[in-house]
């Protein structure tokens, strides 16, 4: 598929800030069109500002971006006619109404006079807003705040939809309600749906293709399906009843296979070498060296550990390691999940 | 163009709709004016008895010829605050994602701020023809005064605005306020240049406001204007454009 034919294209993107570290260092990925890409890392790992130039809101330092067939450095003015984006920060006017939002957006999208209102409305419909619509915007939840800049972006009906961490600080219904308006919208209208998470489970539910990013690298590209099938074996955790015996039981599941990294300091974990088969042989063999524990649990792999596996640091660590390499996200500080 | 258009009249719809619908803004904006106008008229009309002093048409048109340009002026320095509000609140991005050519966003700020002048224009006029004040220019000469007042409301505007847009955030606001205050104060606010001796006299005759303050004097009251001060009100306006949008290409590069 060429540039042209793609919803996004990216080579070997760079942007550093004035004395800081590498934002983005040489990213590439393709869209195709309708597609949803999941863009997933830590905070700080320079997932904003690839969608910063991607929405011509920051100039490149190098590499090239196209945005439906449009570069992005040479061709702005086609690329904003022909995407829509909700970014990190609602940027809403708390004085203005939900439907005078629809009034100014409308209006600077150019839309005709006479297609203005109905088009505000029935997006204001179709978010869950139209009872809320006379309301000033400072007075809306978190949740109606961020469903009004998804129908705000979606005025000038875009070909593609740049979200920026558009889940972060909802509750699971609000979540829930937006994931199935993006679905609906890459799935029926065709819309292509570039969006950043830092959260593994909304890429997972969502993305047709995820790219996984750390410190301004691409460090996993793929499906999730695939993604997950290259760590493909299970991690089994292991919680001690007594400290004292956590290497007691590292020993005994050694011989199940490589010791694998646990996000609790108290547990033992390993990565099944045989899968789910050797189960029924590690209970054995704690029995038979009468260990007690706590708790046993068996986790598929998540793209929590492709992230370990391609990074060495699980995603909580990635955000505290991350957590100033950018310039505009260590501005931005992160909402804890709802 | 009509793209360009659509985004100069969206900027400006929501900035006059503030303008209107926010008391806070409304009023301070209506009420120093005409603060300013009767208080100076009123409290300083002896320094028509001054010997030298000889504006012909009486201290009240003295003074409204200042406070026109003075409101004009802080109009234009007022929506600036507007323009830094809104990169500070982050609402510039919305502006600039949506905006093709994105000089559209300062020309709607300029007609926001050009319509926020007008009010107090009209507001300043029907108080200081109720007050009696004296008018004895003609209808070109009003053509002139209110020609002027616009051209130091843009300019105005165009030079808080490049302070907005390489600042970004409303700690700019001492940075647009305070070279126009100086400006405006150095000039013969209360007496005529003629009047003035010292070093206020020298601030004053080489201060470029000195030159449109006494050509719309000149234009109240009906005597022959020096049409040069246009030259400089112009010149300033080319060279603060250029601040202007300079800023904005600063602000682009920033992200917004």
């Amino acid at each position: 598929m060429t540039d042209t034919n793609l919803g996004i294209a990216v080579h070997e993107l760079h942007k550093q800030f004035k004395d800081g570290p590498k934002a983005v260092d040489g990213i590439s990925l393709a869209v195709a069109p309708g597609e949803i890409y999941g863009f997933l890392g830590p905070n700080g790992a320079g997932k904003s500002t690839t969608v910063h130039i991607l929405t011509t809101l920051l100039r490149p330092d190098g590499g090239y971006a196209t945005v439906q067939g449009y570069d992005v450095v040479k061709q702005g003015a086609q690329v904003r006619a022909s995407i829509g984006a909700a970014l990190q920060e609602a940027a809403l006017d708390p004085m203005l109404t939900g439907r005078e939002h629809m009034r100014l957006q409308t209006a600077l999208q150019g839309l005709p006079r006479s297609t203005r209102r109905p088009r505000g409305n029935e997006l204001l419909e179709r978010v869950g807003l139209i009872d809320a619509a006379d309301r000033r915007v400072g007075s809306y939840s978190g949740g109606m705040k961020r469903r009004l800049d998804l129908a705000l972006a979606l005025v000038h009906e875009p070909r593609v939809l740049f979200l920026d961490e558009p889940t972060t600080g909802l509750d699971p219904q609000s979540r829930s309600d937006l994931w199935r308006e993006v679905s609906r919208l890459a799935r029926e209208d065709g819309v292509t749906v570039f969006l950043t998470t830092q959260y593994l489970e909304e890429a997972d539910v969502l993305a047709d293709h995820v790219g996984i990013i750390s410190r301004g690298r691409i460090v996993a590209e793929g499906t999730p399906e695939a993604l997950k099938a290259e760590i493909g074996r299970p991690t089994l955790e292991v919680v001690p009843v007594d400290p004292a015996d956590r290497q007691r039981f590292a020993d005994v599941l050694a011989r199940f296979g490589p010791a694998a990294s646990s996000a609790k300091p108290s547990a033992v974990a390993v990565l099944l070498e045989d899968g789910a088969d050797a189960l029924a042989s590690v209970i054995r063999g704690i029995d038979a060296d009468s260990l007690r524990m706590d708790s046993f649990q068996v986790h598929k792999p998540t793209l929590d550990d492709v992230f370990l596996a391609k990074t060495g640091e699980s995603f909580a660590q990635g955000d505290q390691g991350a957590s100033a390499s950018s310039e505009d996200e260590s501005l931005q500080p992160a909402e804890a999940p709802a | 163009m009509r793209r360009f258009l659509d985004v100069t009249g969206a900027v400006a719809w929501r900035t006059i709709h503030h303008f209107l619908t926010q008391p806070s803004i409304l009023v301070p904006s209506l009420l120093f004016p005409l603060f300013f106008f009767t208080a100076f008229s009123g409290a300083l009309s002896g320094v028509e008895a001054i010997p030298g002093f000889d504006f012909p048409s009486g201290y009240a048109a003295f003074q409204f010829a200042f406070v026109m340009l003075q409101a004009s002026a802080f109009g234009g320095v007022f929506a600036g605050f507007s323009i830094a509000a809104d990169f500070e609140s982050g609402f510039t991005r919305r502006l600039m994602l949506a905006s093709p050519d994105r000089r559209g966003i300062l020309a709607g700020y300029a007609v926001a701020a050009l319509f926020r002048a007008v009010v107090v224009w009209v507001m300043l006029i029907v108080v200081a023809l109720l007050v009696g004040m004296q008018i004895d220019g003609g209808a070109l000469d009003l053509v002139g005064l209110y020609t002027l007042a616009a051209l130091v409301n843009v300019t105005g505007l165009l030079f808080s605005a490049g302070v907005a847009t390489r600042l970004r955030t409303m700690q700019a606001g001492p940075a647009m306020q305070m070279p126009v205050f100086l400006l405006l104060f150095l000039a013969p606010v209360y007496m005529p240049l003629e009047l003035l001796e010292g070093w206020i006299h020298t601030a004053a005759r080489l201060n470029p406001m000195t030159p449109l303050l006494e050509l719309s004097r000149d234009f109240i009251s009906g005597q022959p204007a020096d049409l040069w001060a246009y030259a400089v009100v112009l010149t300033m306006f080319a060279v603060l454009a250029l601040w202007a949008l300079t800023g904005l290409r600063r602000a682009e590069r920033a992200g917004g």
